[in-house]
């Protein structure tokens, strides 16, 4: 559904503790100097203060106005974007998705919030409490306009997802493949529509598109207090820590963050890892402290609730816990046995029919990368705007996989403190030799890498890490050498091009987050139309469409048929493109009494099928137009979003 | 047990119990749905949380190389304990709404009372011990 982001580096640096370890009796992080805290009064004296540089900060104003001036480009960034939210028309969408519709007003706003964050959290005297405010007032104006701007939500993965809450609040229970077919797959991993059908009744709302826009938002705020610790871990310095958030959230434009079971499950993956890089580190064993038992019962509950919820996830989790395996800081063998033995054993119970079914493809794809990177027919981005925006998608990815190249390159120090994060980064990419997961792998990869990937692109934005040792004698030099060139680097290119390289990654956010906005937008007219449908289908019915990008393309998957014919061989489509309207009525034929069979084309399929590559809207008007000339099609309902027919069953019966 | 230690620990089974009362309000109302989201998202995590707060924080957790803030770790533990009350209620309501649905047996009444349920019982019972050290190491954070 998204076009491949091409870009990779993969940073493989040595650790070279021995260089490290001359430079610094502490740089290795389990020294025993790490235990003994610093007094206070070494702690608070700004002396004391900066481990990285902060000779290019601007000098210290004191008072009430420089703790508050944050508040100032904060406020007007969040203004800009209230206002370009009351002047934003998305009724009329074009290839450019939200991108084109968005008034100027939120791109100023955009702007004055990366230019205000940059210069609060590069101030590191500056309270930690203003760079948090900054991320959340990103995380709202990311993750929350397409809710605020959008009447209905959007994507139909979602709304695919709640039909699964549906069919599990109607059963009550779990199905088989004999009775749902391909879609039992959710009720093989039913962790997170359990989860939401109960949230669903417990709220008593109809349906949890009445939430569910709002849950990028949500998820993503999920990943706020995981990605903090982690970071947390590795460094004191604010600077890297807030900054490497802020990356994180702007190339995660992968779009995993939507109402879906991958979105909780990756929270609680990072959530794992955080817990894993703060509490089964060797240091503290090493001094006679064994990790206390109760922290793997609290990583069991976690991946509990991973496994049960989503298939590629605790793969990806294992991956990365054996990846930290080759550090000897983490040489800790319980996380990976833990989340071994319990995927293992919902893999081999609850999920095993499914695993059954597919495990002969899953074993041939395993080594084929070439063929699990590639994104398959139906995925080829088509029309300028639909380029454009998968190449700002890939700009953006390649970019932070650059920028954490090149801090990893640069960074020795700090690449040696973080080697375990380092590790965590490249774990995911030996995944696209085991499988294309429905050709989604690369964003998969990319996603589960951020973590790492941001840390060390925000320590590319930033003043080189020293060792204890060079620190301390940097201050012993004193900072009197600090104001004459200080000055002339403190607006210079370490100012500027971190500034640059934020605001460029922030804007380049949302052509690649919102840019095919115009295939996963559904109008309230398309989604009235689809109710429509559903209301007067028999059980039995079969509903046929382009393709199944439309609201509730799922709805009542369990009593109603579905054919999507842009699936089907390319000799078929071809057949339907020359001939629509009898090849349809003929595909459409076996549908038993007292079943319907219904032919619904709206244009969230028209959407679809023209920007990948598919058939092009005037191939589509052509089908519509046949079949509303045909005698065998009645037509039920039509708006501004579509056309809905039926096929007449006398001319089922005759034929 | 000091009175604001007693509000403490009764806040999660309170809030699992005052939800459970908020079900008597419409379908949709914003109360009622703050009530529940907020038990859902933090109040089981929060009883488990403070039932192992000691052994959890046993021993120091891997920090930063430099030690320039002496806050610094205690925020970082802050932190920790706010992510898994968060996570470990969002996994215990997982595990609960899956095990009442594979055994037929759901409905988010049941899932809301047997959270609750467990919420109170983690409320009345004692702090989990952290187990015994071979040694005490000089000046160690506890």
């Amino acid at each position: 559904m998204r076009p491949p982001t091409t870009p990779r580096e993969r940073s493989t640096p040595e650790p070279t503790p021995a260089r490290d370890g001359a430079n610094t009796s502490g740089s290795g992080p389990e020294t025993a100097s790490q235990s003994s805290s610093p007094s206070s009064s070494e702690s608070s004296s700004p002396a004391h203060e900066p481990v990285t540089d902060l000779s290019d900060l601007p000098p210290a104003w004191s008072g009430r106005g420089a703790q508050a001036w944050p508040g100032v480009p904060l406020l007007v960034a969040l203004a800009l974007w209230v206002y370009a939210m009351r002047h934003t028309d998305v009724s009329r969408l074009d290839d450019y998705g939200l991108v084109s519709a968005l008034h100027p007003a939120f791109w100023a706003g955009l702007a004055v919030l990366t230019t205000g964050f940059w210069f609060t959290v590069r101030d590191a005297r500056r309270p930690a409490a203003w760079s948090a405010v900054y991320v959340l007032g990103l995380l709202v104006m990311e993750r929350a306009t397409q809710a605020v701007l959008y009447p209905t939500p959007l994507y139909a993965w979602a709304w695919k997802h709640e039909a699964v809450i549906d069919h599990l609040l109607t059963a009550g229970g779990l199905q088989t493949a004999d009775q749902v077919g391909d879609m039992a797959v959710y009720d093989q991993w039913p962790g997170f529509f359990a989860a939401q059908a109960a949230l669903q009744r417990l709220l008593g709302v109809d349906s949890a598109a009445m939430f569910m826009a709002w849950w990028p938002l949500a998820s993503s705020l999920m990943l706020l207090l995981p990605l903090l610790l982690i970071y947390r871990t590795f460094t004191e310095d604010r600077r890297l820590i807030w900054t490497a958030v802020w990356l994180f959230y702007v190339a995660n434009w992968v779009g995993q963050d939507y109402f879906s079971p991958q979105s909780v499950a990756y929270a609680l993956h990072v959530g794992v890892l955080a817990v894993v890089l703060r509490r089964f580190g060797r240091s503290a064993v090493r001094r006679g402290r064994p990790r206390q038992a109760v922290w793997t019962v609290v990583i069991t509950v976690m991946i509990t609730a991973i496994v049960i919820s989503h298939q590629l996830t605790p793969g990806m989790l294992v991956v990365c816990l054996l990846a930290l395996c080759l550090s000897r800081r983490y040489r800790d063998w319980v996380p990976v046995v833990t989340t071994v033995v319990i995927f293992l054993a919902w893999c081999l119970t609850a999920a095993l029919p499914f695993l059954s079914a597919a495990m002969p493809d899953m074993i041939r794809s395993i080594g084929d990368v070439g063929a699990n990177v590639e994104t398959g027919y139906g995925a080829t981005p088509t029309g300028t705007g639909a380029i454009a925006t998968s190449w700002a998608a890939r700009l953006l990815s390649g970019s932070v996989l650059l920028l954490a190249a090149v801090g990893v390159l640069r960074q020795r120090v700090l690449r040696h403190r973080a080697w375990p994060l380092l590790l965590v980064a490249a774990a995911p990419l030996p995944m696209f030799a085991a499988s294309s997961y429905g050709s989604e792998m690369i964003f998969r990869v990319l996603l589960f890498m951020l973590p790492g990937a941001a840390f060390f692109a925000a320590a590319a934005l930033l003043p080189k890490v020293r060792t204890l040792a060079a620190d301390a004698a940097a201050q012993e030099a004193g900072n009197r050498r600090a104001t004459g060139p200080a000055k002339a680097r403190r607006w210079g290119i370490g100012t500027w091009v971190p500034l640059a390289a934020l605001l460029g990654g922030t804007l380049a956010f949302v052509p690649a987050y919102s840019g095919k906005d115009r295939i996963n937008y559904f109008p309230p007219q398309e989604v009235a139309l689809v109710r429509q449908l559903f209301d007067q289908a028999p059980d039995g019915s079969l509903v046929v469409a382009a393709n199944r990008n439309y609201p509730d393309a799922y709805a009542s998957y369990w009593s109603v048929d579905h054919y999507w014919f842009l699936d089907d061989a390319r000799s078929h489509v071809d057949r339907i493109v020359r001939s629509p309207a009898a090849t349809l009525a003929r595909d459409m034929a076996g549908v038993e009494r007292p079943g319907r069979a219904y032919f619904l084309l709206t244009q969230g399929q028209l959407a679809n099928s023209e920007m990948n590559g598919q058939l092009d809207k005037a191939q589509l008007n052509r089908i519509q137009r046949s079949v509303a000339a045909s005698p065998r099609f009645r037509l039920v309902a039509e708006n501004s979003a579509g056309w809905l027919y039926v096929l007449k069953q006398s001319e089922g019966a005759e034929r | 047990m000091t009175p604001q230690e007693l509000v403490v620990r009764m806040l999660p089974p309170f809030g699992g119990w005052l939800a459970l009362a908020a079900l008597a309000l419409p379908g949709g109302s914003p109360l009622r749905g703050a009530a529940v989201v907020l038990f859902l998202a933090a109040g089981p995590g929060a009883a488990v949380v403070r039932v192992c707060a000691p052994a959890l924080g046993a021993r120091p957790a891997e920090g930063p190389v430099e030690r320039r803030d002496p806050d610094f770790a205690r925020h970082s533990d802050l932190l920790e304990r706010l992510m898994l009350t968060l996570f470990l209620s969002i996994g215990a309501l997982m595990l609960v709404a899956t095990v009442l649905i594979a055994t037929h047996a759901f409905s988010a009444q049941r899932v809301l009372l047997t959270l609750t349920l467990l919420t109170t019982l983690a409320a009345f019972c004692p702090p989990l011990r952290a187990s015994p050290r071979p040694r005490t190491p000089k000046g160690s954070a506890q």
